[in-house]
């Protein structure tokens, strides 16, 4: 019994002095991507969701438009790990195998900054525009995708015309959407 | 090195065994020294001179260990705490172990007042009513409380009334008042360890169905996992190698078939736990039926009425450049001798429904930081919070103390700056003996503290489980020391 105690002891020791200063030793995998979210968005996700993130209920694509960055990324989150939890599946069944299908053509994106682009070229504020310090903040956060930001900080409009042209097919009522953010936006 | 020690004591443990006194008398002393050693200054070092109101709404583990770690952290702390249910600190995870007969209901109930961390001012009224334009809550007694910052630490509601056929009409706590759940769950072969007198009620539920597989009968156990986030998701699963432990112990258990049925489609979001499940599953002839979403029970009748779901092949899809998938859905119907229902998961309607919720009611934050991503004065933590994986012990032990750092900064006028890595913990409780320590984080990956192969089961862990988190969570978390 001694040597138990011995061993016991001092594993306890170890599980209590692990308590404090939790600094995450491993470094996060730096997984990168090929193209950047505003790549993405235009040549892909605009096909179902619009080119304002409105949505596009041809396509069944919900509206992007209507969340902030921290809400969408856990639906984007959800959409690419197939649920947030052990087994409770995900609310994205559709999308989650589209998404795997789209992650092998390149369009893939970190959830993340995904649902930062989204948030800053496409969110339309509640009538109470209550939001805070978030459109620099998250440029700032975002290291990777510098390139891709360049253009969408100061003219979510253009970059939405940008992706209007990608998907010129669409027959979506895309110029008065647009109009809309175009207005919008001096606001953010 | 390590390592090697740490398999050393583990495969020692796994042979000569351990009375439970002893491992009592070690885990207590050496669990008391261990926080000694770290706590004695908080964790926080030294403290801030920073002025403000703090509301925190909810008294669970989560509340409670903010507010101490907040009045460690800060020389003049105004902290005040709503919270109604007069149990709220009691200790969750142990409901499993109660469930399956390892304790009693009596070592999980924690009465509120004793954890009152010094100079808090508690209000034993529930937040109705949520301005946060003017920074105002009002509550069930009426009363309207202005705030500075706002910590919302409400949990989650239990949703029975989402499954048919059961009666039940309204959301419960886990540890409030249980009386609309307990008239029917709890019964005749129905259970649900996640209320605290349903995990009681388990432990009765479940020694009928072990006798009626010792008495010869071949029985049905059914195990449920719904379509919501719940908290500790390895619940549904734990319940499940406790009644196969069980039967084997009352030598009964080829009389039984048990089934898994989850809403989901996998055992576990990082893979190589859902492929150790998977094993451990198969080795215990358990069975599992994924993409099952228990919808209705005819507690009569003892059948269970599941959605099962799946896709089919759809049209040439030219946006996608792939053929689109249909989803496709039928009701299928299980007759059972013993069901654990796990409840769908909701955040309370109040919060919910309030500007500080979301289209799912989970209060929106920015995941790392834990603000609010509408207002910088709020921050949310515990089972409330939208942050994928979560809602368990283990990551608010991790998120207290990123929400005291950030508030701080922000009662200062800085940037919050500290992280949440979306840490969780996951004791999967694979036998009477046994446990596999699943850590994980954000990255998808296992995360191990400690040098071992995390996909084992081990005898070390069950002590762990037994005998130190229980300690490590009411006198060093709810304290704000660890």
């Amino acid at each position: 019994m001694k040597k138990t105690s011995f061993i016991v002891l001092s594993t306890v020791a170890i599980f209590g002095l692990s308590g404090c200063g939790n600094a995450p030793e491993s470094s996060p995998e730096e997984k990168t991507y090929s193209k950047t979210p505003a790549e993405v968005y235009a040549e892909s996700c605009v096909k179902c969701h619009g080119k304002n993130a409105e949505g596009n209920p041809a396509k069944k694509g919900p509206a992007l438009n209507d969340r902030q960055a921290g809400e969408l990324e856990l639906d984007l989150y959800d959409v690419k790990n197939s649920g947030t939890n052990q087994s409770s599946g995900t609310e994205h069944d559709i999308m989650a195998h589209n998404m795997k299908k789209l992650a092998e053509k390149g369009f893939d994106y970190d959830p993340k900054a995904m649902a930062e682009y989204i948030e800053k070229s496409f969110y339309k504020m509640e009538a109470e525009a209550a939001p805070v310090l978030a459109p620099e903040e998250a440029a700032a956060e975002d290291a990777t995708q510098t390139e891709g930001e360049e253009g969408v900080e100061e003219t979510p409009s253009e970059e939405s015309e940008a992706a209007a042209e990608e998907a010129s097919q669409e027959e979506t009522p895309a110029e008065e959407s647009n109009e809309e953010t175009a207005e919008e936006t001096p606001a953010q | 090195m390590m390592k090697e020690s740490f398999e050393l004591i583990d495969a020692h443990l796994k042979e000569e065994g351990m009375s439970r006194r002893d491992a009592l008398k070690l885990f207590g002393t050496g669990g008391a020294a261990a926080l000694m050693a770290t706590g004695a200054t908080g964790c926080t070092g030294t403290s801030s001179n920073a002025k403000g109101k703090i509301l925190i709404v909810g008294g669970g583990l989560s509340g409670m260990a903010t507010a101490a770690g907040l009045t460690h952290a800060l020389s003049n702390p105004d902290i005040t705490i709503l919270e109604p249910n007069e149990l709220s600190t009691s200790y969750q995870p142990g409901q499993t172990l109660v469930g399956g007969g390892v304790w009693t209901k009596e070592q999980v109930v924690y009465k509120r007042d004793d954890f009152l961390p010094d100079g808090v001012t508690l209000i034993k009224e529930q937040a109705v009513e949520f301005n946060p334009d003017s920074n105002t809550v009002k509550t069930s007694g009426g009363k309207t409380i202005k705030y500075d910052y706002l910590i919302i630490a409400a949990g989650l509601k239990l949703d029975f009334s989402k499954i048919e056929g059961l009666g039940i009409d309204q959301s419960i706590t886990s540890t409030g008042d249980h009386s609309p759940v307990s008239k029917v769950i709890g019964q005749n072969g129905l259970a649900s360890i996640y209320f605290q007198q349903g995990s009681e009620d388990t432990w009765k539920e479940m020694q009928k169905f072990i006798a009626e597989a010792k008495s010869g009968k071949k029985v049905k156990g059914i195990f449920t996992h719904p379509n919501t986030p719940i908290k500790c998701g390895g619940a549904p699963k734990k319940i499940m190698y406790l009644a196969d432990a069980r039967l084997r112990e009352a030598g009964a258990r080829e009389n039984a078939e048990l089934t898994f049925y989850p809403n989901g489609s996998n055992m576990f979001g990082v893979k190589e736990y859902h492929d150790a499940i998977v094993n451990q599953f198969e080795a215990r002839d358990m069975k599992w039926n994924y993409r099952h979403n228990l919808v209705a029970v005819d507690p009569e009748k003892k059948i269970a009425t599941f959605n099962r779901h799946w896709e089919e092949k759809g049209e040439w899809d030219e946006d996608l450049e792939e053929y689109s998938v249909v989803p496709r859905s039928e009701k299928v119907e299980m007759p059972y001798d013993f069901m654990h229902i796990t409840p769908p998961q909701v955040a309370p309607e109040e919060i919910a429904n309030s500007p500080l919720g979301s289209g799912k009611g989970w209060v929106p934050v920015k995941k790392e930081t834990l603000q609010h991503v509408k207002y910088p004065n709020v921050f949310a933590l515990g089972d409330i919070v939208a942050v994928p994986m979560g809602k368990t012990g283990g990551s608010a032990r991790k998120q207290y103390k990123v929400v005291i750092e950030n508030l701080i900064a922000v009662m200062e006028g800085r940037e919050p700056k500290a992280e949440y890595d979306g840490y969780t913990v996951c004791p999967l409780i694979t036998s009477l003996s046994t446990i596999m320590l699943a850590e994980f984080n954000w990255t998808g990956k296992p995360t191990p503290s400690f040098p071992l192969d995390p996909t084992q089961e081990r005898w070390i862990w069950w002590l762990l489980k037994v005998y130190g988190l229980k300690p490590m969570t009411q006198y060093g978390m709810l304290s704000g020391r660890a």
